[in-house]
């Protein structure tokens, strides 16, 4: 009898994905939302789990990473995206580092704070501004494969990429 | 003891290590004092000298060097904690402090008004740390440093004698020589 394999969760597709494309250094700042993916990968040996104080910081030490010849990706929250932003333009783009950014983005249905409003709205215009590509999930529909062309498109072009998960996918924290 | 100079010690211990230098002076010194694949130059990312070789220090056996300024670390003091926090054995920052902000007009940086960056790394959990005002004591920790354990955090007194030429700014090619030495290994 054939055993049938059990889906895998949003959290565990990301994982999936980051092995697929060696990505192995992660560099974040804690959210309680996207928790169930950086504690998955905190307890895996395959990665090194970087906590940073500030989204900046850790999109510095991800391309640290990237310059001696290890993939490394980020996650952080879209306040945090606004933190890092003369990280990427001034490094990220004129470099051409390849950094997957995992962006919990606030601001959409259900955000109960009016402070996350404006960063998370202005996230993805604030990609668009700079000519990066991103995709966004709002629920797990095609996931494994948005992720995985996300992160080839990435190593391909040799620019961030951002992964936007939204509360509807994730069903992060609501109040 | 001039910056110039102390880079120019740096690279003759170097040898094949990779040098990250902060944006400005201290990439265009370390070009002029000798061009190669494993320096790494920065052209706009003020703050993320340091981070960028904890990064490279976490994802290569190799020792690493970091050339930061004091300017740009007051900026990023969280990087001197995630050091502290990841304790790469690897890693030499090494901050050139002359006290400034040198290039937007010489105004004086909180390290001349009472700021002490050896202190900060010292509550960090950095335990190797040295303050150097000259250049035959920077020769001495610096070659102590690429021979022992770390992390190292070593504040030098500087001064700068004029700026040199602007070196090639080529940050692809930057990263494209550097990246490439450690692939062919």
């Amino acid at each position: 009898m054939g055993v049938r394999r059990k889906a895998m969760n949003w959290a565990e597709t990301i994982v999936e994905s980051l092995k697929k494309w060696n990505t192995s250094l992660i560099a974040y700042v804690p959210d309680i939302s996207i928790h169930q993916v950086t504690s998955l990968i905190d307890n895996d040996p395959y990665f090194h789990l970087v906590s940073a104080t500030r989204e900046e910081e850790a999109i510095g030490i991800a391309a640290g990473a990237y310059a001696v010849g290890r993939n490394a990706a980020v996650f952080m929250q879209s306040s945090g995206f606004g933190n890092s932003i003369n990280a990427i333009a001034s490094m990220c783009i004129p470099y051409r580092m390849p950094i997957p950014m995992f962006i919990n983005l606030r601001g959409g249905p259900g955000e109960f704070n009016i402070a996350q409003v404006p960063m998370g709205r202005s996230t993805r215009p604030i990609l668009d501004l700079l000519g990066l590509v991103h995709f966004t999930l709002d629920d797990d529909y095609k996931m494994d494969k948005i992720v995985d062309g996300a992160m080839k498109l990435c190593y391909a072009n040799r620019q961030p990429v951002a992964i936007c998960l939204t509360q509807l996918l994730h069903g992060g924290k609501l109040a | 003891m001039l910056r110039f100079e102390a880079t120019q010690m740096i690279l003759r211990h170097a040898g094949d290590r990779p040098i990250v230098a902060n944006l400005g002076p201290t990439t265009d010194e370390l070009w002029h004092a000798g061009h190669r694949d494993r320096n790494f130059y920065t052209y706009g990312n003020m703050g993320l000298c340091s981070s960028l070789a904890l990064g490279m220090a976490l994802s290569t056996p190799e020792k690493v060097v970091s050339l930061d300024g004091d300017g740009s670390l007051l900026m990023n003091l969280g990087a001197i904690a995630s050091i502290g926090r990841e304790q790469p054995k690897n890693l030499v920052v090494i901050v050139w402090d002359n006290q400034q902000w040198g290039q937007t007009g010489h105004q004086p940086s909180h390290t001349a008004c009472g700021t002490d960056l050896e202190q900060v790394a010292r509550s960090c959990s950095i335990s190797h740390t040295a303050t150097v005002r000259d250049l035959e004591t920077l020769e001495q920790v610096f070659c102590q440093a690429l021979e022992e354990d770390g992390p190292w955090f070593i504040v030098a007194k500087i001064e700068e004698a004029g700026y040199m030429p602007v070196s090639p700014i080529e940050p692809e090619m930057t990263l494209y020589r550097f990246r490439n030495s450690f692939l062919k290994k």
